[in-house]
């Protein structure tokens, strides 16, 4: 913010720091323990009276005064002139907090240059006691560097009190002060020794040479229990979450600590090889070996302290887009273009590209390269199809993703920057492609006369969009099972709902009747759900036809998880197939009435916005590409290995952890529900966004393929979150039935979600999913016009009390049955073939509206009516007519 | 875009500036010694070299066997005045090396070069002669880039009215090239190093000298030689550079301020002092006029920079949140840690000469 950024590319995102680093750690350690392996060794010499130890040392101090005072001391300085061009802020507060640390570590450091030159110089001239003392001087002033530095790395991760205090001293002996610099210089001594090797094995007399390289095994091997129960010492000291963030393996550091973890276990065994007797050769080689793996391990051991860090420079302090904690507020808003100083200042739409791209050096490029090896973020990024998705992965960043750092930006400067990354790296234009003519033909007609016939017959599907996963071969998050409902009505002056002595068949239009050619359900099902059907036959036993069964308990029958699909067979995606429903005697197989029903399924879900991979046919459709993001992305979040276990053929059943009323499925105690996960999950990424949030995901965009909201509700205006509030909102209610069920989950999906709408928190009505919905009744009071424009927080009691289960005040007719199915509801507009949802008003009355709407109580009861029997109002006049 | 505002907010100081400035200018003065002896004498050692006959023996022995480590005490004494210059002018000097980042990090890379090249040089007395001057050469050239790039980054952060151009080139491949100083003060630099280094070879002989090494005497005419020809073209050098420097800066130095007119002064007093000594071959007035010179020269320098910066800051605006104890603690080290360098360097003198 403070300082301009220099502009890396390739090798930013701190690729120059961990090369320089690395290489300078594992000399200076080196340099540490290897000046007490001289003077020690030294010492042996004359104790043995041995010349070729003496000899051995002299060589070996030539070699240690190259790698360290050359190598090791000018890369010391180029981390300081890394750290300073790379991350100037928080350099600047280093240097400026502790100063008098660096500087006492400068005197150290010319205490270890004249040292080490006076030992190297003077090595077998200088009286015995003198040299040894200046290689023991050596050995002080070296380890007293470390001392001092110590303080400072230690303090870069936890600072502790040092926050709230400020303190030189509490900054220095921080939390990890002791742990650290015990395990540095246990460290320290094993370099010692497995720089030893390099030098050792070049000896040319055998046995002195395996007398030597014995030596500098022991160095290698005797600190490395000490060296391992100070690393744990170390991990146990830092304070929760660095702790927490190591010793659960977070996706970042996995892989380093297995490295770490591996390269312990195989450095031990090297050192023990060493000790055997070898050719020369062979010791040679694995001296090299050695020493590469021991800079590794040194390499791991760095990147999981500095990657603990994250998302800080300076934990708590400062984050790595080098905005103080203290001021992140301030900017967020304020903007970054407001209080960044070398940044344009206004975002134009000429200019947006060039803002997003000092955006990211601001916000990105600390961590991440443009086409480097250092988390690339055109690698990173390539999923994010447009710049929205990009714009909704920015927004999660610091909620979830804990290891960056909340985004500090406005809504303009993400746009900008998500625009950079999208358009300007992956020159991904916005293409405004039209949206897909949607068309069908309309039903054929069924014929009804209102003289003559003696039976109504209604049916209506349960949801107002079964959504379908057809991630087939990867997960299923919903199978096909549409549930058919319908009831018929014997006509006349006293209605009668027929339940008995006659038979409700139904069949799916032509066209849908294999789902099983279209959709891979059928191969997944012994995994999914442990049992195998036969292809076309859904979950209960239905096929695409059949006889319905009388609802238990219910006045209306049912076709229970028809496995209906939006694929017909000639091609294309069809989300409101039709079934032929039809009332026969039971007796004389007499046709008693007929009927059709739109069936809505739909396989639009946009998983592929943001987990790429693109539609799976068409514009509809999980592709595998997207499905296998998604099980990536939860096994990372959650260490699962649903991955794995895909590509071992089984894939995966959502419900199968998580519970789901709608399943029935129990799934794991402690686990969130499914649309609480997913939902809590989402908002965190997509809030602030509407409606337009909801049909990411859900087939609700008036630009896609399905447009399910068809019924009066959308034409009248409203959207998702009329009813169901924003998405936060409704990932509140839901998260917090779970947090009350005592879900540990649920609070850290919570955690930084801010209601969108009128209800604080402390309002929000928790819920259960599936089962507890908005209440029509809230709005449309006493079944009245409309008297508020919100149903948010209003859930019905349970099951019973849903829409789609609901009966009228006689307890005979189910809402959805004159009303439409829910989203569809009376007058409806499909938007394949406008009449498509309104077949039944259309056949019994000739026009869209509710059964019985504009007092044609005729319909059933054959005469006029004057008591509204079904519910309160239901004698007055349609009020949303039609042309 | 207005420099002011693209100017870093700086971090406060926890001790008063005069503190950390004393430490600037005393550390500065010991790296400009050791870096202008590292310099000056491989310079001059190339130019003995390269007029060696191939069948002479090796020349400039005792320059090759303290090159490294005159390069040693140039980094450690480097290092701590680019520390407090950070304390005091951080927000400049990080913004100045971030713009020329590239090259500001090469440094690293060229500097690791150059001390290989210079132990090469030390320890390659029974190599080729033409081995000897490549890795000399190497050794040099690297030297003399790293010069020129600290004099680009010196001089960028004192002039933030030229960092506009990091909006055209934000990859840290900016130089100063621009600014009319720049190859004067180069230049002023470098031959300043030719004269110290001349003053280490005769240093260097008068010991010999006294020790009775065979012609070690017309080395010592050599190097103060070197010595009074260096500084008089230094002279002539500091004339422009001065001149070059924006009318406000040097018109300070000519009367227009007091302390800096007098400093100045003082400064071409003790340097005709030195020339004056460095004809006579009188080797340590001249050393003790040099050291002078320099150190005047340091004040002066530091003087022209608050000249520069003063539209936009003076170390005097640092706000202080006092670290007293470890203050005291750096001061009780420095003596304790100075006193046992001076304590091994006694030991070390009374080892006798490695017999070769």
């Amino acid at each position: 913010m403070n300082y301009p950024v220099w502009q890396l590319d390739f090798s930013g995102g701190g690729l120059l720091i961990a090369l320089i680093a690395v290489l300078h750690v594992y000399i200076s350690h080196f340099a540490i323990g290897g000046g007490l392996f001289l003077v020690l060794t030294e010492m042996k010499g004359y104790r043995e009276g041995s010349q070729p130890i003496l000899d051995y040392t002299r060589q070996h101090t030539k070699f240690f005064l190259l790698l360290t005072l050359v190598l090791g001391a000018i890369t010391g300085v180029g981390i300081w002139f890394t750290i300073a061009l790379i991350a100037p802020a928080a350099t600047s507060i280093l240097i400026h907090n502790f100063v008098f640390g660096w500087a006492i570590e400068w005197v150290f450091f010319l205490g270890e240059i004249v040292s080490i030159l006076i030992y190297y110089q003077t090595f077998g001239r200088m009286e015995r006691r003198s040299h040894l003392l200046i290689g023991w001087l050596y050995f002080i002033f070296a380890w007293l560097s470390l001392f001092a530095i110590n303080g400072i790395i230690g303090f870069m991760l936890t600072p502790g009190e040092w926050l709230a205090t400020g303190n030189f001293w509490d900054g220095i002996f921080n939390p990890a002060f002791w742990p650290a610099l015990f395990f540095r210089t246990f460290l320290c001594l094993m370099l010692a020794g497995l720089y030893g090797f390099l030098t050792s094995t070049a000896i040319k007399e055998e046995a002195f040479r395996l007398r030597m390289v014995r030596y500098c095994a022991a160095w290698l091997l005797a600190p490395f229990l000490l060296f391992l129960a100070s690393a744990w010492w170390y991990v146990q000291a830092l304070p929760e979450p660095q702790r927490a963030w190591i010793a659960n393996f977070s996706p970042e550091l996995a892989p380093f600590l297995t490295v770490f973890l591996w390269a312990s276990v195989l450095l031990f065994l090297g050192g023990l090889i060493m000790v055997i007797r070898l050719p020369k050769t062979a010791t040679r080689s694995l001296a090299v070996v050695l020493l590469l793996l021991g800079i590794t391990y040194m390499g791991a051991f760095e990147y999981i302290r500095e990657g603990s860090r994250r998302p800080f420079t300076l934990y708590g302090h400062i984050y790595a887009n080098s905005i103080l904690v203290k001021d992140l507020g301030a900017v967020q808003a304020k903007g970054i273009l407001a209080s960044a100083k070398w940044t344009g200042k206004e975002i134009t739409a000429e200019n947006r590209l060039v803002v997003g791209r000092q955006l990211f050096n601001i916000m990105c490029s600390p961590c991440h390269s443009v086409g480097g090896p250092m988390r690339d973020i055109k690698k990173m990024s390539a999923k994010y199809e447009s710049v929205y998705a990009m714009e909704a992965e920015i927004s999660g960043q610091g909620r979830l993703i804990r290891c960056m750092p909340p985004f500090a930006g406005n809504l303009q400067e993400r746009h900008a920057l998500a625009a950079y990354i999208i358009e300007g790296l992956h020159n991904r234009k916005e293409q405004t492609t039209p949206p897909p003519q949607l068309s069908a033909p309309p039903l054929a007609p069924l014929p009804f006369d209102p003289e003559q016939d003696g039976y109504v017959l209604i049916a209506w599907n349960s949801l107002g969009m079964h959504s379908i996963s057809d991630a087939d071969g990867t997960f299923s998050l919903m199978p096909p099972a549409n549930d058919l409902f319908a009831q018929l009505i014997k006509r006349g002056p006293i209605p009668e709902v027929v339940t008995e002595g006659v038979a409700l068949s139904f069949r799916v239009e032509q066209g849908f009747e294999k789902p099983a050619a279209q959709v891979g359900f059928w191969k997944d099902l012994p995994a999914l759900f442990g049992r195998s059907l036969p292809d076309n036959i859904g979950l209960s036993g239905q096929g695409l036809s059949g006889v319905m069964q009388r609802k238990q308990g219910g006045r209306s029958f049912v076709a229970e998880k028809v496995p209906v699909v939006p694929y017909p067979a000639q091609g294309g995606y069809q989300p409101y197939p039709s079934f032929t429903i039809e009332a026969r005697d039971k007796t004389t197989n007499t046709l008693l009435a007929a009927t059709r029903m739109v069936a809505p399924v739909a396989t639009e879900m946009g998983c592929k916005t943001c987990h790429g991979g693109g539609w799976r046919r068409g514009n509809t459709g999980i592709s595998t590409a997207a499905a296998q993001d998604i099980l990536t992305m939860h096994d990372r979040f959650h260490k699962t290995k649903l991955a794995a276990q895909v590509k071992a053929g089984k894939p995966v059943l959502c419900q199968s952890c998580h519970p789901d009323p709608i399943l029935n499925g129990p799934g794991k105690a402690g686990l969130l529900n499914l649309s609480a996960s997913i939902h809590g999950f989402h908002a965190n990424f997509l809030g602030g966004r509407g409606a337009e949030a909801c049909a990411l995901c859900h087939p609700s965009s008036p630009q896609g393929a399905t447009r399910f909201l068809r019924g009066i509700h959308h034409e009248a205006g409203l959207d998702c979150t009329t009813c169901h509030g924003a998405l936060e909102d409704h990932a509140l209610a839901l998260l917090l039935a779970e947090k009350q069920a005592g879900k540990p989950g649920a609070q850290r999906l919570m955690q930084h979600l801010t209601p969108q709408g009128a209800t604080p928190l402390a309002g929000i009505q928790p819920r259960t999913p599936w089962l507890q919905q908005p209440d029509c009744l809230t709005c449309h009071v006493n079944f009245g016009p409309p008297e508020t424009d919100s149903a948010f927080n209003v859930w019905t009691t349970g099951a019973d009390a849903l829409y789609r289960n609901r009966h009228d005040d006689a307890g005979s007719i189910h809402c959805a049955g004159c009303h439409g199915s829910p989203h569809a509801e009376y007058p409806a507009t499909n938007p394949y073939e406008r009449e498509r949802d309104n077949f039944a008003p259309r056949q019994y009355q000739s026009n869209p509206y509710p059964l019985g709407a504009n007092r044609n109580c005729k319909l059933c009861h054959t005469v006029d009516m004057d008591t509204d029997l079904h519910h309160p109002n239901s004698l007055n006049m349609m009020r949303n007519t039609r042309e | 875009m207005d420099p002011t505002q693209l100017i870093p907010t700086p971090d406060t100081i926890p001790a008063p500036w005069e503190f950390f400035q004393l430490l600037l200018i005393l550390t500065f003065f010991a790296h400009l010694v050791f870096m202008n002896a590292m310099l000056g004498s491989a310079m001059i050692a190339l130019v003995r070299e390269m007029r060696a006959k191939p069948a002479d023996p090796p020349p400039c022995r005792d320059i090759a066997s303290i090159l490294p480590y005159t390069i040693a005490f140039a980094v450690n004494f480097g290092v701590a005045p680019l520390l407090f210059l950070q304390v005091l002018y951080g927000h400049f000097i990080y913004t100045s090396s971030i713009l020329m980042g590239a090259y500001w990090l090469s440094i690293i890379g060229l500097l690791i070069l150059a001390y290989y090249s210079a132990y090469l040089y030390k320890m390659g007395g029974d190599l080729p002669r033409i081995t000897r001057i490549r890795a000399l050469t190497t050794s040099i050239l690297l030297l003399l880039i790293i010069a020129f790039l600290f004099v680009n980054n010196l001089t960028l952060m004192q002039t933030p009215q030229n960092w506009n151009a990091y909006f055209q080139r934000p990859d840290g491949t900016l130089l100063n090239l621009a600014d009319p100083t720049l190859l004067a003060r180069y230049l002023h630099f470098v031959v300043a190093s030719v004269a110290m280094g001349g003053l280490l070879l005769a240093i260097l002989a008068l010991f010999q000298q006294k020790k009775g090494v065979v012609g070690a005497e017309n080395r010592l005419r050599g190097g103060m030689q070197w010595f009074t020809y260096a500084t008089m073209v230094e002279i002539g050098i500091g004339i422009p550079f001065l001149f070059s420097l924006p009318k406000n800066v040097h018109q300070l130095f000519v009367g227009g301020a007091l302390l800096h007119t007098t400093l100045f002064t003082a400064s071409l007093v003790t340097a005709f002092f030195a020339l004056y000594y460095g004809a006579k071959e009188r080797v340590w007035p001249a050393t003790a006029a040099m050291g002078t010179t320099i150190l005047l020269m340091v004040l002066v320098r530091d003087l022209a920079r608050q000249a520069y910066l003063a539209p936009y800051f003076h170390p005097a605006d640092l706000q202080i949140v006092p670290q007293w104890s470890p203050m005291l603690l750096f001061l009780a080290i420095l003596v304790i840690g100075v006193a046992v360098v001076v304590y091994m360097l006694k030991l070390a003198a009374r080892v006798p000469r490695e017999v070769r």
